[in-house]
Formats: C-alpha cells, sequence, structure tokens
C-alpha cells in the first residue's frame, strides 16, 4: 500500500534549481536510501517531506493525502526526523527529550509520556542514560536518543538525514544497528545517507540524486551491481571505494 | 576651618545615624526591586518581539529601546517626574516616601533597564542554534510551543550574566532619584552631611553607604552565581 507519493516536485533556491521533477512512491515498510553528491538536493527533498522546506511546484501524498492539505504540525507528528547534527533540547535529559513532544503534542500526562519515553530508549540500547543530558552522551548515543524521540511519537514515516554523517567512524555501527533493527521492524524509513553497507543491506530501493533529478532508483542489488547509467557507477563505485 | 578628612567624630555620627541609613537602604533596595521586576516584565517580552516579531510593533519596540539606552538616566528621571501627569500620592510614613517620586523612579530606571534587558535576551534567544527549532517543530510541535518549551528555557539561562550586569547597574543607578529628592540611601546620605556643622562628615557619609551599595551587589551577585549553578546544564551554554 502507497505511503507517500512525491509527483513532479519542482525546488529553487533563487536561481538555483534543487530539485527538478523529482516522483517516485514508497510503500508502507519500505527503506528507500536516497544517494548522491553533496549538493544533488537529497536534504531538501527529505525536507520537503515534511514541510521544513515548501516545494514550488508538484505535490506530495501521505497515505493518500495531499500534505499541503495537512495541518503541518499534524504532518509532522506523523512523519519523524532524525538530523545529521542530532539537534537534541539541549536543555533536557534523553527522557526530556523523548517526553516532550508526547506531552505537548500528544498531550499525554506526565507518568506515561515518562514511561513510554523508557520503552524508547531502551529500544535504542539507552535504558541506563534516561537521565544523562545531551552533552554527557557521546554523539553515538546523542543519535540514538534523536531516533527515540523520533519513534516515540508513532510516526507513519521516519525522514534520516545523514544520520551518520557527523559521527566519528568508531560510532557509526551502533547508530546503524539501531536502524537496521528498525527495517527490520518494519518502520518506513527514507534515508539520505552515504552509508552503502547499509543501503546494501537493509534498502528495499535506492535512488540516485543528482543535480536535483532522479537519474535511477532501484533495488540495491541492481543499482550496484549492473546500474543503467554510468554515473551511477561511477558514484556509487567511488563510496564503495571510499569505504 | 579645612575638614579634617576622616576623623573618628565623623564615624561616631555615621554610626549614630545607623537607622536613619537603614531606611535610606530600604527604600533603594525598594527602588531596585520595582525598576528591574519592570525591566524584566517589559524587557523581556521586548527581546522576544525584538527576534520573532514584526512590522510596527517589533519597529516601536526598536525605536523605543534605542531612545532609552540613548538618554541620560538623569535626564528621565526628571523628565518622568516632572513631565508625566503623575497624581500626588501622598508620603510613606517612616521611610518618608514621596510616592510620586518612586513611580517617577521605578518607570525610568525600569523601562531603562527593560531596553538593556531586551538586548540582553535578544542576543540569548539569538545564540540558540536553529537546529533546536526545527527539532521541536519536526516533532509536531507548534512555533509557540516549540518557543515556550526549547528556545525560551535555555534563552533565560543564557541571559544570567547578563541579568547579573544589569542587576548591579540599576541598584547603583537607584542613586540618581537624588535628582528629584526621593529619600533612598545617597540623598539620605547627603540629608545628613548638610546638618548645620557636619560638613566634615561628608567622607565618612559617603564611604559609609558606598560600602552598603558594595555588600548589596555582593552578596546579590553570588546569590545569582548560586542560582546559575544550581539551574545549569551540562553543556547549556555552548
Amino acid at each position: 500500500m502507497t505511503l507517500l507519493r512525491v509527483e513532479h516536485v519542482d525546488k529553487s533556491y533563487g536561481d538555483e534549481e534543487v530539485l527538478h521533477d523529482v516522483s517516485f512512491e514508497m510503500q508502507r515498510q519500505d527503506v528507500e536510501v536516497i544517494v548522491g553528491p553533496s549538493g544533488s538536493g537529497k536534504s531538501t527533498l527529505l525536507r520537503c517531506v515534511n514541510r521544513l522546506t515548501e516545494i514550488d511546484d508538484g505535490a506530495i501524498y501521505l497515505d493518500g493525502e495531499e500534505i499541503h492539505a495537512l495541518d503541518e504540525n499534524e504532518l509532522r507528528r506523523r512523519v519523524g526526523m532524525v538530523f545529521q547534527d542530532f539537534n537534541l533540547f539541549a536543555h533536557r535529559t534523553a527522557r526530556g527529550n523523548v517526553t516532550l513532544g508526547l506531552r505537548q503534542v500528544l498531550g499525554m500526562p506526565r507518568e506515561e509520556a515518562e514511561a513510554t519515553a523508557d520503552d524508547y530508549l531502551e529500544r535504542v540500547g539507552l535504558a541506563d542514560q534516561a537521565e544523562s543530558y545531551p552533552a554527557e552522551l557521546s554523539g553515538g548515543q546523542q543519535q540514538r536518543v534523536g531516533i527515540a524521540r523520533a519513534l516515540a511519537m508513532e510516526p507513519e514515516l521516519i525522514l534520516f538525514d545523514e544520520p551518520t554523517s557527523a559521527l566519528d567512524p568508531e560510532l557509526i555501527g551502533e547508530v546503524l544497528s539501531v536502524m537496521r533493527d528498525l527495517a527490520d521492524e518494519g518502520t518506513t524509513m527514507l534515508c539520505v545517507t552515504h552509508e552503502m553497507g547499509f543501503a546494501r543491506s537493509a534498502a528495499s530501493r535506492i535512488t540516485f540524486l543528482d543535480d536535483g533529478r532522479i537519474v535511477e532508483r532501484g533495488p540495491p542489488e541492481t543499482l550496484f551491481e549492473d546500474p543503467e547509467h554510468e554515473r551511477t557507477r561511477a558514484f556509487l563505485g567511488e563510496l564503495a571505494g571510499i569505504q | 576651618m579645612d575638614p579634617v578628612l576622616l576623623q573618628a567624630s565623623d564615624w561616631q555620627f555615621v554610626l549614630e545615624n545607623w537607622q536613619f541609613l537603614l531606611l535610606g537602604t530600604v527604600v533603594t533596595v525598594l527602588l531596585t526591586a520595582t525598576s528591574l521586576g519592570l525591566g524584566f516584565l517589559t524587557g523581556f517580552p521586548a527581546g522576544a518581539i525584538e527576534v520573532y516579531g514584526s512590522g510596527r510593533l517589533q519597529a516601536a519596540v526598536s525605536t523605543a529601546g534605542v531612545v532609552l539606552r540613548g538618554t541620560p538616566i538623569v535626564v528621565l528621571i526628571v523628565l518622568f517626574f516632572f513631565g508625566l501627569p503623575l497624581p500626588r500620592l501622598g508620603t510613606v510614613p517612616l521611610l518618608e516616601v514621596d510616592l510620586k517620586a518612586f513611580v517617577a523612579a521605578t518607570l525610568a530606571l525600569g523601562l531603562r533597564s527593560a531596553a538593556y534587558q531586551a538586548q540582553v535576551f535578544r542576543g540569548a534567544i539569538q545564540s540558540i542554534g536553529e537546529g533546536q527549532m526545527e527539532a521541536a517543530r519536526s516533532i509536531g510541535m507548534s512555533e509557540r510551543q516549540a518557543i515556550q518549551h526549547v528556545i525560551f528555557p535555555q534563552a533565560i539561562r543564557r541571559s544570567i550574566p547578563g541579568f547579573q550586569n544589569e542587576f548591579t547597574i540599576v541598584l547603583k543607578d537607584t542613586s540618581v532619584a537624588f535628582a528629584i529628592g526621593l529619600a533612598e540611601l545617597l540623598t539620605r546620605a547627603e540629608q545628613l552631611y548638610l546638618q548645620p556643622g557636619r560638613d566634615t562628615a561628608v567622607m565618612e557619609v559617603l564611604i559609609a553607604i558606598s560600602a552598603v551599595y558594595f555588600v548589596l551587589t555582593f552578596t546579590t551577585n553570588r546569590t545569582l552565581d548560586y542560582l546559575n549553578e544550581v539551574y545549569a546544564v551540562p553543556g547549556g551554554n555552548e
């Protein structure tokens, strides 16, 4: 069943066209990985889906409803986001980061919100860090709190915007392992990442975006083994070579 | 006769009048409290309007701030006392405070402080990274909720050092109420050394009240330092 449908989306910043006629569809439980060179529009595309950025033209449907017809806060409650720089609320503990949305957006009573937060922190392996402030956590731990914060709202779709790009190499594994678990559990995920290992093993589809256009899209084995376009081969080959 | 500096009999005079000076100290503390209170209640929303507001309201707030920060405090206090149509409000017994003068001084000191506190708060808000707002919006919070629950709690903590400065400045500047005869500490000090035959005690009286101002600023700053530590969040000032 189609959860997300992106149709002919255009987006420019001034004279610079960032997205050009981008269209794709995701089914529930799909894990879609978007790859592409820096400046190709990957993050912008993600941000258009929860309207942190507004599109210029085209349409985006969530579960059949055009997202601009929805209240933006309602949309964002249904579409979670995990940020490259974590963006944890610096003045709140790990638990406080998770409870804030539960309390303020969902109106959950305090005790229920705290119990729920602790459940999600446990899911990302941080049950023992519930009382820690972001500055007391490693980057990998912070990002796992960021994932717990998004998950706790029980979104239908989670956007991952380069979730491991700001991490030291030795901390990437713990975040990817949480993401893999989510994928295995059937979470619908739209991920911008350069982690080709994750893309290969967890993605249902990979989209290669270059210069604001979808160059090629398909299952990982096709894109890695037998891409249609030379540009795709060159880019993925380069990424794989680095890792 | 040349006044002999710092003689024992003049210190004796200061000690004999400690109750008289204490009443002035009470007025100074009250005026500091009302002025800072007014400054906080006005300055905070003003700082927020400077960041999040738009149009005429923002322009008006910003212009008022420029005018208040650009006018000498003695001028403000005299203008407010003689220029505002304040009714005669009578005098508080014991403290001998003319309420009209007290109100005028509170308005002048308070609004000027608001203009500075607004800048402290504006700077603190703007120092909070854009990502904090985005993260709050990304879980479905409205802009208002995000400001209230994510931006303000962090900005207030970052404002504390600026408020400490502001407190010290306002406390000492209550002494300009001297210009409109309000019976605060400096005015009472003057009343002492202007008594017949007491002109030798000018230095002693002024040194004594300076010590009072110092003790007040020092202890309050220490208290605020302590509060700053209690409410500090790890990494909250980064």
